[in-house]
């Protein structure tokens, strides 16, 4: 390794900066030609000083020179303009925010100059690794206890709201088995049974009663044997004639007394009046009269 | 960058077999030889200011393969060519339309020209990208090791001489190897987006 001290790199830079005689200019060549790390060292030297140029570190005849050497050729131009832009970059890269691990160690060893210092200096480094090392571990630890009480924490809460549960469940159980004890609620559903071959004025009498809080009234018409239909149609109306509902597709069903035909009806379409029940039995696409009924709705 | 007689004669396959063979016997040893003598002849001219340093470097291969080819024996083929660079340097130095300008007598310095934005903007990215493609010591080696200006710069490369535990030279060659790699990748980069021709 060729080591340059401050005259022999004061001679490489004087040759790059063409202020040699010829003989000596032709000396360094030979050497530069003859020996790699020579060579290397004037390279080095030519970096370091192209980045005193970009550095704006030249000044006088040395930076005359330099601009009439340096920027003569395309090659030197590009290295110029390379250095310019490396020195940007590494000056910004030493900001702090920028500073890698590796970078903070280097200002941390920059600031040691002796190697005593420096050997202390490694020393300090090992009890800093130890330390953070150490309290590393103790974040750890300290880091798992608060996960478990943590979640030691979130056990004992969802205990208390399953306790908190269980105990409203059995409350309302108990208040339902109460209430169960209590005396029956109103019925929600009125019925009326209308019988085949009712007079007219048989019919006027019969009455359906609608309770307070009825909701609906279910009505049950009872078929004679020969109502053998494969459907059935019932339909409602006012006694002044205005459609209350009616509906199709009834079918038949056996119950006690033979057989019927039911439909529930809204209550609160029933207010209290008269009203007048058609039944018809439908077959094919013909539709045969099969009843009529007259009942009157009251509300209690 | 020749006088009118010296110009007549170029380079024939010949000629330039006969200069190989002079290097070396074995043509893969003269082809390292030849590119090894070309490339101390292009820092040669580049060293001495000359603004077009491989078209002097191949004027002097030029004229030595004529030697050659004209039955000269030459024993030491890179001295001689060095010969015969110092020679052309004289002649254009005399020449009345001297490329090769005297040192103490050009008449005026030159200014960098100013880089494009765009080109400026390119060489970073490329430069940059070439960055990231190093370990993470070498970058900040390089990086350290060119940051800054004189005393801050003389305290980082202190720094990184005690962090590595190397001698001031050793870190010189490796920050400079580390360099011309860069600057190597960072030209190929901007090659390939077309900013730089070779």
């Amino acid at each position: 390794m060729w080591q340059t001290g401050k005259s022999e790199e004061r001679l490489l830079v004087d040759y790059l900066l063409g202020k040699l005689p010829d003989e000596k200019l032709a000396e360094v060549e030979d050497r530069a030609f003859a020996d790699r790390a020579f060579l290397a060292a004037l390279q080095a030297a030519e970096a370091d000083l192209i980045d005193a140029y970009v550095r704006k570190e030249l000044t006088g005849p040395e930076l005359r020179k330099f601009e009439r050497l340096f920027l003569a050729s395309p090659q030197r131009r590009k290295k110029v303009e390379f250095a310019g832009t490396l020195a940007r970059l590494a000056d910004e890269a030493v900001q702090p925010a920028q500073s890698s691990s590796w970078g903070a160690l280097f200002d941390w060893a920059r600031g040691w100059g002796h190697p005593l210092q420096f050997a202390a200096a490694l020393g300090m480094l090992a009890c800093v690794i130890g330390l953070s090392w150490l309290w590393s571990e103790n974040r750890s630890l300290h880091s798992r206890m608060a996960n478990l009480q943590s979640r030691s924490s979130d056990l004992e809460r969802q205990a208390h709201d399953l306790t908190g549960r269980l105990a409203e469940e059995q409350a309302r159980a108990n208040s339902l088995t109460a209430q169960s004890k209590l005396p029956s609620p109103p019925p929600l559903m009125a019925s009326l049974v209308l019988l085949p071959g009712a007079t007219r004025a048989q019919s006027n009498a019969i009455q359906l009663l609608l309770p307070a809080g009825a909701q609906v009234a279910h009505i049950e018409i009872q078929l004679e044997a020969a109502d053998d239909y494969p459907r059935f149609r019932v339909e409602l109306r006012t006694a002044r004639g205005d459609e209350v509902m009616a509906r199709g597709n009834l079918l038949r069903q056996r119950n006690a007394g033979g057989f019927a035909v039911s439909l529930d009806v809204p209550a609160s379409a029933l207010p209290a009046g008269q009203y007048e029940l058609a039944l018809k039995g439908v077959s094919n696409d013909s539709a045969k009269d099969l009843g009529f009924y007259s009942f009157t709705v009251r509300r209690q | 960058m020749e006088s009118a007689s010296r110009q007549k004669w170029s380079l024939t396959q010949e000629a330039f077999d006969a200069f190989l063979d002079a290097l070396d016997p074995d043509r893969g040893d003269a082809g390292n030889r030849y590119l090894e003598v070309r490339a101390n002849l292009v820092r040669l001219f580049e060293w001495r200011g000359c603004p077009l340093p491989d078209d002097y470097a191949d004027e002097v291969i030029n004229r030595c393969a004529k030697k050659i080819s004209e039955g000269d024996a030459i024993r030491d083929i890179p001295t001689y060519c060095v010969g015969i660079a110092r020679m052309l340097l004289k002649e254009m130095a005399r020449a009345p339309d001297n490329k090769v300008t005297s040192l103490h007598h050009a008449p005026e310095p030159r200014a960098l020209p100013a880089d494009p934005v765009m080109e400026s903007d390119e060489r970073e990215a490329c430069l940059r990208r070439c960055l990231n493609d190093f370990s993470p010591e070498n970058r900040d080696l390089i990086l350290r090791y060119y940051q800054g200006e004189k005393g801050e710069k003389i305290n980082n490369r202190k720094g990184l001489e005690r962090l590595f535990g190397v001698p001031a030279g050793t870190l010189r060659m490796r920050a400079l190897r580390l360099r011309e790699k860069l600057q190597s990748c960072t030209e190929r980069c901007l090659q390939k987006k077309g900013v730089l021709t070779l």
